[in-house]
């Protein structure tokens, strides 16, 4: 069973406070969008999740184990994966040894069909078999969008942040997000899903969560999100007049 | 197609295998230490492109390993013996019935000492007591592993260093070695450099043909074999995850590691493999050519081996190797001046000035250098077909 406890995380730097107090639980296979405007936090937050940076304070458990000071690959090896806000590809290394990479690095496949077979069962997945052997600098920004997701599939994580997976990406591509998404909540995976289209996020988010100058603001189903005041102030901003009045 | 490469390289093995055996022109000697030479270079070159080109860690040091590797084999091979009896003056501990005697240091410059304890007890003996000097392959191991223990040491240092921050501390770290040797004189010497005893000292006998210490044959077969055994470590390192992880590390270490690779671990292993790999191409070619001195450090040599490696294209090791020999090669074989409507054109001096419009070249149009590319194209010979096969493959679905 997925669980993944976030407890009154705080982080500055400086004299600027990006978190301030973030509480957050996830229980199981949950598909979670995350809102907020430029400079809500969510960047860090997710940063701190996966060990890129610690927190001046708090707690992240995963599973039981607590895992806000550990490395990056401890994190990525206790079960959390995560793409970029920029894509990251190996740009000069193959479609296919990009994917190698996370499941060599986690021991649990070793050099040989099998894992080639995996692999290509992926790439077939996120219809971009066709460039397996091309180098990753070679595909366009949405293909290099779709060859992260799939290094995550072959990293096989419990819980996935996706950071902005939508930005530059063709409609026809972001059709195969979806389906990616989908299919790893169907498999059980818990999903963090951190975007500013909210076409996208209202369709797949079964929970949202609001992030605003550091404070989690919202937190519940879309529809109630959706029309919660103070997530309306948050995007829309203070009626000053309407105040007065 | 693709096998092209893989063909064109045991061509070439078995080419410098057979060249000495085969070799008939003059001045063989020179010919055979310019190989030699360009053997150890590609060494460098190679174990530098692993951990410069492969792995992004754009180090300055590798020199310096390979003094390490170098100076090691000198110092161990100056001051550790064993004796037959005890001197009584120097350092010394009993030895499976024999002394293990470790020589004191006495610079170039005492007024006081003319002779070291055990030179001292040698006369004081005459020829009643045996001395043995180490074995030179012991020394050669032993500066291997030094290096490569400094190698560690480093890159556990350089952890949070990329790009221009890391060259600045190898070449710091380089620089650091080379005033250290030149400062303690009394230990190795400084600018004077220490004298070691040659590869094969006592000769050796191959398939039955004798070899004295001044044949080049023998060193030309241990620098060619060090060299193939370094690129068949570094193919198999390659191959392996441990290469698929240093290449992650280089393009992108942050999402290496949020992918599970242990960043780290990789980086202080290369740096460790390939600088045990230099201080062993050092202390050969110490023990080859019986010398070695501070000058060996200078930051021209590192700029050479660098330049060898981009050249031959830094992202391919076996590249990088061939660039090495090619160059040296070149380099040696442009020494000879001619003359130009009565002008002489000094080709000692203006060389270096082709070796630098060349290095100038292949930056500007060849960035992965000349022989990698074609090494590339070789290998992924049908790839591009292949995509657009596939591609057109998929569309004709419905």
């Amino acid at each position: 069973m997925i669980h993944l406890k976030v407890t009154n995380l705080h982080k500055s730097f400086g004299g600027l406070h990006v978190l301030k107090g973030v509480n957050l639980e996830v229980n199981g296979p949950e598909l979670i969008g995350v809102l907020g405007p430029n400079g809500a936090g969510k960047t860090t937050l997710t940063n701190i999740l996966d060990g890129a940076i610690t927190p001046s304070s708090g707690t992240v458990y995963l599973n039981g184990q607590r895992i806000d000071q550990l490395q990056p690959y401890e994190v990525a090896r206790a079960g959390l994966g995560r793409t970029f806000q920029v894509t990251r590809s190996f740009r000069r290394m193959t479609v296919l040894e990009n994917l190698y990479v996370p499941a060599l690095a986690l021991g649990h496949m070793s050099q040989g069909r099998a894992l080639t077979e995996r692999a290509t069962e992926v790439l077939e997945f996120l219809t971009i078999d066709h460039l397996r052997n091309e180098y990753a600098r070679a595909l366009s920004g949405g293909q290099q969008k779709l060859l992260e997701l799939g290094r995550l599939l072959m990293l096989d994580p419990d819980v996935i942040i996706l950071d902005e997976p939508f930005a530059g990406v063709h409609p026809k591509l972001m059709e195969v997000i979806y389906a990616y998404i989908r299919r790893m909540k169907a498999e059980g995976k818990a999903i963090i899903l951190i975007s500013h289209q909210m076409d996208a996020i209202f369709a797949l988010s079964e929970r949202l969560i609001v992030l605003n100058f550091g404070e989690l603001i919202a937190d519940g189903k879309p529809d109630d999100v959706k029309n919660d005041p103070a997530v309306i102030e948050a995007y829309l901003g203070r009626d000053d007049e309407e105040d007065a009045a | 197609m693709r096998q092209v490469p893989n063909i064109a390289g045991l061509g070439l093995v078995l080419f410098f295998a057979a060249f000495p055996l085969v070799y008939t022109g003059g001045n063989y000697d020179y010919v055979m230490h310019v190989l030699i030479t360009g053997f150890f270079y590609a060494i460098l070159a190679s174990s530098w492109s692993m951990l410069a080109g492969y792995a992004g860690q754009f180090s300055f040091g590798h020199m310096a390993f390979m003094g390490i590797g170098a100076y090691g084999a000198a110092l161990f091979s100056h001051y550790f013996y064993i004796t037959a009896a005890p001197t009584g003056t120097c350092t010394e501990f009993a030895f499976f019935g024999n002394w293990l005697v470790i020589k004191n240091a006495i610079g170039v410059t005492s007024t006081t000492l003319t002779q070291d304890c055990l030179q001292q007890a040698i006369t004081e003996w005459g020829d009643s007591v045996r001395v043995w000097r180490m074995p030179v392959l012991l020394g050669i191991v032993l500066g291997t592993v030094a290096g490569g223990l400094s190698g560690l040491l480093v890159g556990l240092l350089v952890l949070r260093l990329r790009a221009a921050y890391l060259a600045l501390f190898t070449l710091g770290f380089s620089e650091i070695i080379k005033a250290v040797i030149s400062a303690e004189i009394d230990i190795t010497r400084g600018q004077a450099g220490m004298v070691l005893p040659a590869l094969f000292d006592d000769g050796v006998t191959i398939l039955g043909t004798e070899f004295t210490r001044t044949d080049k044959i023998p060193p030309y077969y241990a620098m060619f074999g060090l060299l193939l055994l370094c690129l068949l470590i570094l193919t198999w390192l390659a191959r392996s995850r441990f290469g698929l992880f240093v290449r992650a590390l280089r393009e992108d270490a942050d999402a290496a590691a949020a992918l599970g690779v242990n960043t780290t671990r990789y980086k202080v292993f290369v740096f460790t493999i390939t600088t045990a790999m230099a201080a062993a191409a050092g202390a050969v070619q110490a023990h080859y050519i019986q010398i070695v001195t501070p000058n060996m450090l200078f930051l021209l040599q590192m700029s050479l081996v660098v330049a060898m490696a981009v050249i031959g294209g830094v992202e391919n090791f076996v590249a990088a190797a061939l660039g090495a020999i090619f160059l040296q090669v070149m380099l040696e074989l442009m020494r000879t001046s001619f003359s130009i409507g009565g002008v002489t054109v000094d080709m000692t001096t203006w060389r270096l000035v082709f070796f630098g419009v060349l290095l100038m070249v292949v930056l500007r149009f060849f960035r992965n250098g000349l022989i990698a590319p074609l090494i590339d194209y070789f290998a992924r010979a049908g790839v591009a077909e292949e995509t657009i096969a596939k591609r057109r493959a998929g569309e004709a679905q419905p």
